[in-house]
């Protein structure tokens, strides 16, 4: 198991990344943490011609405070996400949810990037792209452009991005005060991409009805999925079990999983429903709390 | 904790081993290098069973650093069949070639190896051979295998049949028409791989001067390949040496002779150059003996009161493609059969079993042999029987366990227990964990919709098998005796040399302790011997739990007679009466005076000091021994494992929350050792009771051919452990020792699986319990009752993550660019 | 074939100039050139753990790192730990615990737990299990290993290792916090 031959280019800017992959028309592939494209090169599925390190790209990488968002920079290291006081702060779902991805070696070194652009079906970071409505920059030969996350993500291991493109960083717009969160995930083994997860925002408003709700779920489907009807079933609402059990049951009629060897399609229904009541309710759980804390009062 | 004297058997001493191996300087296969060596890619098959059509080698022949590409057609001659025979009157011998001839005969089987300059051009190459296969039709299900008009996967068998054979006592159909309760399943465990993290790798070097080829093998038996490749090749064994240097965990994966390691062999002798092949993990899934892969219908009677009468059963093993060498592929279904009926007393009792050749890869003798899956079905069916009769699972054991006053107890097979702490085992189990207040705990759990469960499981195993008992019946080889060879050099050091070998069991320490204690040497100055098929005339290695007992005992024999000549030597130099003299702490003294030599000045006044010694003392008095030690009868080895789990009702996740092992190995040697044995074993065995599970589709091909999708637990899955050792003396070995290598991996599947049975209300009969399988049993997946549930996926599944079949819909996919397959 | 590039890189501290094949993998870079054979391979894909080692400080799958990639990178790997006469506290705490069998994942699970331990200095036992799940051990069950790490944590000395081995290895990539691992610790 050893990768086949290819040239190797270090980018030292975004452009001259871009300009080495349009040259090479598909032959050539980003690398940036390589925890995916490795593998795949060591099992020998890829032959690409030219490989174009990113990693020394200065300013690439890092996380930002700025304009009602955080901007998230795509050579980012798991492992910063995981430990940034930014993101602790302003999005403890995703810091829980980086958490769950692969193991502390593989964390300091895979990317943001890598990880929206391998675009695997179970994979954590685009979930939570899409759940906090980020914008994805691009750029490519025709210059930058943005897209929202959920025009991003095509089908299993397929974005948006053509061949020539790169991503350079996602913006996070902040979530509104007394938001609460939720995740859950069931994977074979700690680290393991997961059979399937689920993970919600719950934003209350003044009277504790439900001023805006978002549900996300992976690993069921060939991309991850925003779940409009359940969001739309629970705006305006009280977050009480029978809503939130209705709003995971949208979950589970919205995806459209297969088989493969860890989990039936049946199982895979079965686990987004359960996963997505447990996010919604700890979200609306914490929203409550977060409420309780504003007023100063007691949970509604 | 060196020299202190008594008790250096039973010390918890640091290994001797770890130094190097912590720091990085251990050495195993794959870290030696020769200068000019050839590295070897293997071209496997990606069909199950086809006749091959054609192979065209000539583009890979050309491709940079390639030295060679060899097929069976090249091997012709180069060797003599290689067949694992046995006396067992309905096996039939199937012949093992190399590389595949005119047929493959499971998916991974190699077809043509390629040799370059590295193993990175190795892998260029072979991804230009060219191979055409014509499908043949496959049998993969052994059931449908045995049918006599089945594909026939060895056109020279009768049949898909390897063996058919019968353990019968009494009166089984008549005990079980009597019975007051019968509870019956079909049992599977999933086929498991040993997965040791070192993958399989060989070295072999050709010294054309001295027409001496050496084999550097990651092998547990050293001796067992030396002597099949002296056969095979036609060289005398002092032209042929096979070392084991470090190995990094067998499990029994590494007991058999493979056929890369015959191919590098022939190869360096041939090319005059070394060639080295290491596994990768794709082709150790692929081709490393499998394991647990029988089919077992079996049917309990007991009386009202909870007593075994009769026991049925009815065993299918798959067992793959090849009859393994030396151990044969009827060695792990035959045993299911022989040790079905457990550490009980089984008054009558059937056990057939037939092992049914598929194209698969062959199954061998993984850890635990047969009895992992003898002992799932035998407890399942006592808590099945005792759920029936609304009793306890821990009063059913008390019942039908072999009591103190009834060894040695014959069981219905034939096999013989001798006196070992059966009933003690449960015992101390029950009440290291705990297991009145668990079942309140449990109870009050389950009020608040907790699904918490208790699960025991006692076996008993034959381990240190002696030359009366064949490990595998039938088998041409001694698997009996064990050697050792001990001397006191002319500086004093002490050198031990065994047949046995290493894969972590940490014998240069417990080999040390015995050879130390007998002897009188300290423990720092014994170096251990081991892996090395040149330093002894005869030793097989290290497999069914008998290192301990087998070359322990060696040891001791040894080491007692070197003591005489010590002794002798002394008693001359020292001028004193033998009887008064002492040995220890490396040195001899006579008793109640301050005279006294160390080994070292021993040695020098032995061989080097010229008239020291008499002449006919000198001639007689080498400080060197031999011995060979034959327990004759094997020893039991008994356990019981209690675990607690928890199954979350909505996602089918299982934790297990505690697990306790009681279990008697005899005299332990190191205590530190013989936990660590324990709890290797219990998280094989969690394994295959939850994750671990080769699946093949209907077609035969792997699908679980990454460590993404063979599940192999990590620390976060395996509960902390708790090891009680219950000491009884094994009188029928010299060292009093019993094995203990594997039981950990053969209680756990059972313990788990009754646990989780407890948990839920329900029967488990398959594992690993993955969430699918119990979603499919207690979930809304449940399907018609009755129905059982296949293996693995159903249909049309999205492909697991290494293999290259995902399809693009638009824009950038992952998996576009490029060939994926080796061979078309 | 593919070109050859000339990469520099400190490993254990010592210097190191050698030409290699892009695709060349780490792994194979420490073990075939520099005969640093410790770090072992057990699936080439990420998964066992038992090629980790310290790059940059942090701990990384030599398996899915080509060496060109190490260009200019400090490296660490168990020969950089301690030797067989002065062995490091945590190999001490590995020996007397009985943490090892084989050893093959030992090289590996050591650099993953060093890493651990240098993050989380006093972890609890779901930390420790859970820190080193990437790293697979067919030998010991892990019960062993989860002491030995205890061990060493309670003790403290790992983490002073801590400070010595991160002043030597300073991130050294140009650009604001392209691999900022100073940041990477709350
Ligand atoms: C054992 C193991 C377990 C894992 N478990 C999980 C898990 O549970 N959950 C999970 O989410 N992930 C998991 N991963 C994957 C890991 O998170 C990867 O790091 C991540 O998916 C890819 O990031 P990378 O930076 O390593 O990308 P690379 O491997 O470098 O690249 C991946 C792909 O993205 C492209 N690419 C990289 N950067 C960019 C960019 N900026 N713009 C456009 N294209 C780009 C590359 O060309 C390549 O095609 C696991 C990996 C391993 C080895
Ligand atoms: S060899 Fe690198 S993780 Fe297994
Ligand atoms: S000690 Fe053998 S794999 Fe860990």
């Amino acid at each position: 198991m050893k990768p086949p031959p290819f040239d190797y280019a270090r980018a030292d800017s975004v452009d001259e990344a871009v300009s080495l992959l349009a040259h090479h028309r598909g032959g050539a592939k980003l690398l940036a943490g390589g925890q995916s494209l490795v593998p795949m090169l060591n099992f020998r599925l890829l032959h690409p011609a030219l490989l174009v390190d990113v990693n020394r790209i200065s300013g690439l990488a890092g996380i930002e405070e700025r304009n009602g968002a955080l901007r998230i920079g795509a050579l980012t290291r798991h492992r910063q996400i995981e430990v940034s006081r930014a993101v602790g702060d302003h999005f403890p779902v995703l810091r829980t949810a980086v958490r769950h991805v692969a193991h502390l070696a593989i964390r300091n070194r895979g990317t943001l990037g890598g990880s929206l652009a391998h675009a695997d079906p179970a994979a954590e970071l685009p979930m939570m792209a899409l759940l906090l409505d980020a914008k994805i920059e691009i750029s490519g030969p025709n210059g930058p452009r943005r897209l929202e996350a959920r025009e991003f993500f095509r089908s299993a291991l397929t974005t948006a991005l053509d061949d020539a493109e790169m991503v350079t960083g996602v913006e996070l717009p902040l979530l509104p005060p007394a938001t609460g969160w939720g995740f859950e995930e069931v994977a074979r083994r700690a680290g393991d991409f997961a059979l399937a997860a689920a993970a919600a925002t719950l934003t209350l408003a003044a009277g504790g009805k439900v001023a805006e709700a978002r549900l996300a779920i992976m690993g069921a489907h060939e991309f991850p999925l925003r779940i409009a009807a359940a969001e739309a079933r629970l705006a305006g609402e009280a977050p009480c079990s029978g809503a939130l059990g209705a709003a995971a049951k949208a979950a589970r009629e919205a995806v459209e999983p297969d088989d493969d060897l860890h989990a039936s399609a049946d199982l895979r229904r079965h686990l987004v429903e359960v996963l997505a009541r447990r996010a919604l309710e700890s979200a609306a759980r914490r929203a409550r709390e977060l409420a309780a804390q504003v007023t100063g009062g007691r949970a509604p | 904790m060196t020299n202190l004297r008594p008790g250096l058997i039973g010390a918890r001493v640091q290994r001797l081993e770890d130094p190097r191996l912590l720091a990085g300087r251990g050495c195993y296969v794959d870290d030696l290098r020769r200068t000019g060596a050839l590295h070897v890619a293997f071209c496997r098959s990606d069909e199950s069973h086809a006749r091959i059509l054609r192979i065209d080698t000539s583009e890979a022949a050309r491709a940079p650093g390639v030295a060679a590409v060899v097929t069976a057609a090249d091997l012709e001659g180069a060797c003599r069949p290689l067949r694992a025979t046995s006396r067992m009157p309905s096996y039939q011998a199937t012949e093992l070639p190399v590389l595949a001839g005119d047929k493959v005969r499971y998916a991974g089987e190699p077809v043509a190896a390629v040799l370059a300059e590295s193993r990175y051009l190795a892998e260029d190459a072979a991804e230009r051979v060219a191979i055409d296969y014509e499908p043949l039709p496959a049998a993969t299900d052994p059931e449908a295998a045995l049918a006599p008009d089945a594909p026939r996967l060895h056109e020279d068998l009768a049949s898909n049949v390897i063996v058919d054979r019968e353990f019968a006592r009494g009166d089984a159909e008549a005990a079980l028409a009597g019975a007051a309760v019968r509870v019956s399943g079909c049992f599977r465990m999933g086929r498991k791989t040993p997965a040791a993290i070192e993958n399989r790798g060989y070295l072999a070097e050709y010294d054309e001067g001295r027409r001496r080829l050496t084999l550097h093998s990651c092998t547990q038996v050293p001796g067992i390949v030396r002597d099949a490749l002296a056969e095979l090749l036609d060289l005398p064994g002092h032209r042929l040496r096979v070392v084991a240097p470090d190995v990094g965990g067998g499990f029994g994966a590494k007991v058999s002779l493979y056929r890369e390691e015959v191919l590098v062999s022939i190869l360096a002798r041939r090319l005059g150059r070394p060639v080295k092949w290491t596994s990768d993990r794709r082709e150790d899934l692929m081709s490393t003996t499998q394991a647990f892969d029988e089919v077992v219908r079996a049917e309990l009677g007991v009386d009202e009161d909870g007593a075994i009468l009769g026991l049925r059963a009815e065993i299918v093993g798959d067992v793959g493609a090849y009859s393994v060498y030396p151990w044969t592929a009827a060695v792990e279904p035959v045993q299911v059969a022989s040790f079905l009926s457990g550490p009980y007393r089984v008054p009558d009792y059937r056990g057939r079993v037939r092992a049914a050749a598929t194209p698969k890869p062959p199954t061998g003798a993984y850890r635990g042999v047969g009895r992992p899956p003898a002992v799932f079905a035998m407890e399942r069916l006592l808590d099945m029987a005792a759920r029936r009769l609304g009793m306890d699972p821990r009063d059913i054991r008390r019942r039908n366990l072999v009591r103190d006053g009834e060894f040695p107890y014959r069981a219905p097979s034939g096999l013989v227990w001798d006196r070992a702490a059966f009933t003690g085992c449960l015992e101390r189990a029950c009440e290291t964990i705990g297991y009145d207040e668990l079942r309140e705990m449990q109870a009050a759990a389950r009020a608040e919709g907790r699904r918490i469960g208790i699960g025991l499981a006692s076996y008993a195993e034959l381990t240190g098998v002696g030359s009366r008992i064949a490990v595998a019946p039938g088998m041409p080889i001694n698997t009996g005796t064990e050697s050792a060879a001990i001397r006191i050099d002319s500086t004093g050091a002490v050198t031990a040399t065994f047949g046995v070998s290493s894969q972590g069991q940490g014998i240069e320490t417990t080999l040390a302790q015995v050879v130390a204690e007998e002897l009188g040497a300290r423990l720092e100055d014994v170096e251990i011997v081991h892996g090395d098929s040149a330093a002894l005339s005869h030793g097989t290695g290290t497999y069914a739990s008998r290192s301990a007992i087998q070359a322990g005992g060696a040891a001791i024999v040894c080491a007692r007679s070197l003591r005489e000549k010590v002794i002798e030597a002394a008693s001359h130099l020292l001028e004193s009466a033998p009887a008064d003299i002492e040995v220890t702490g490396g040195a001899v003294s006579v008793a109640g005076t301050d005279r006294r030599m160390s080994f070292r000045e021993l040695a020098r006044a032995v061989y080097t000091e010229m008239g020291r010694l008499p002449r006919e003392v000198r001639e007689r008095v080498d400080l060197e021994a031999t011995g060979v030690y034959d327990p004759f009868w094997g020893t039991t080895s008994p356990a019981t494992h209690a675990a607690l789990v928890e199954v979350d009702p909505e996602t089918f996740e299982v934790e297990v929350l505690r697990y306790v092992v009681a279990e008697d190995c005899g005299r332990v040697i190191n205590p530190l050792i013989a936990d660590g044995q324990v709890h290797g074993g219990v998280a094989q065995g969690i394994g295959a009771a939850l994750f671990e599970e080769m699946v093949h589709d209907p077609s035969g091909q792997l699908l679980t051919a990454s460590f993404v999708d063979y599940v192999v637990p990590s620390a976060a899955e395996i509960p902390s452990m708790e090891v009680e050792h219950l000491e009884t003396s094994a009188e029928n070995n010299v060292g009093g020792f019993r094995g203990i290598g594997e039981g950990g991996t053969i209680g756990a599947p059972a313990a788990v699986a009754n646990a989780i049975a407890d948990a839920l209300g329900v029967e488990i009969e398959e594992l690993p319990a993955t969430p699918e399988r119990l979603f499919r049993l207690i979930g809304p997946g449940r399907r018609a009752a009755g129905a059982r549930m296949e293996t693995g996926p159903g249909g049309r599944g999205r492909g697991n993550r290494f293999t290259a079949n995902q399809t693009n819909s638009g824009g950038r996919s992952e998996s576009g660019s490029g060939p994926t397959r080796q061979s078309k | 074939m593919s070109e050859q590039r000339t990469i520099r890189l400190t490993v254990n501290g010592a210097s190191f100039e050698r030409e290699v094949e892009p695709r060349r993998l780490l792994a194979d870079f420490l073990r075939e050139d520099l005969g640093l054979t410790g770090t072992h391979i057990g699936c080439e894909h990420g998964v066992c753990g038992a090629c980790t080692i310290i790059l940059d400080g942090d701990s990384a799958r030599s398996c899915l790192t080509l060496a060109v990639q190490a260009d200019g990178a400090q490296v660490q790997t168990v020969e950089g730990l301690g030797t067989v006469d002065a062995l490091h506290p945590l190999q001490r705490a590995f020996r007397e615990h009985h943490a090892l069998q084989c050893g093959f994942c030992t090289p590996g699970m050591l650099m993953a737990a060093l890493d651990l331990l240098r993050k989380h200095p006093s972890p609890t036992e779901r930390e420790i299990r859970e820190g080193l799940s990437g790293n697979l051990c067919r030998c010991t069950g892990y019960e062993h290993i989860v002491r030995a790490v205890r061990t060493a944590a309670a003790a403290g000395e790992t983490v002073g290792a801590e400070t010595e081995t991160a002043s030597a290895a300073p991130p050294r990539e140009a650009g604001a916090g392209a691999q900022s691992r100073g940041s990477a610790r709350e």
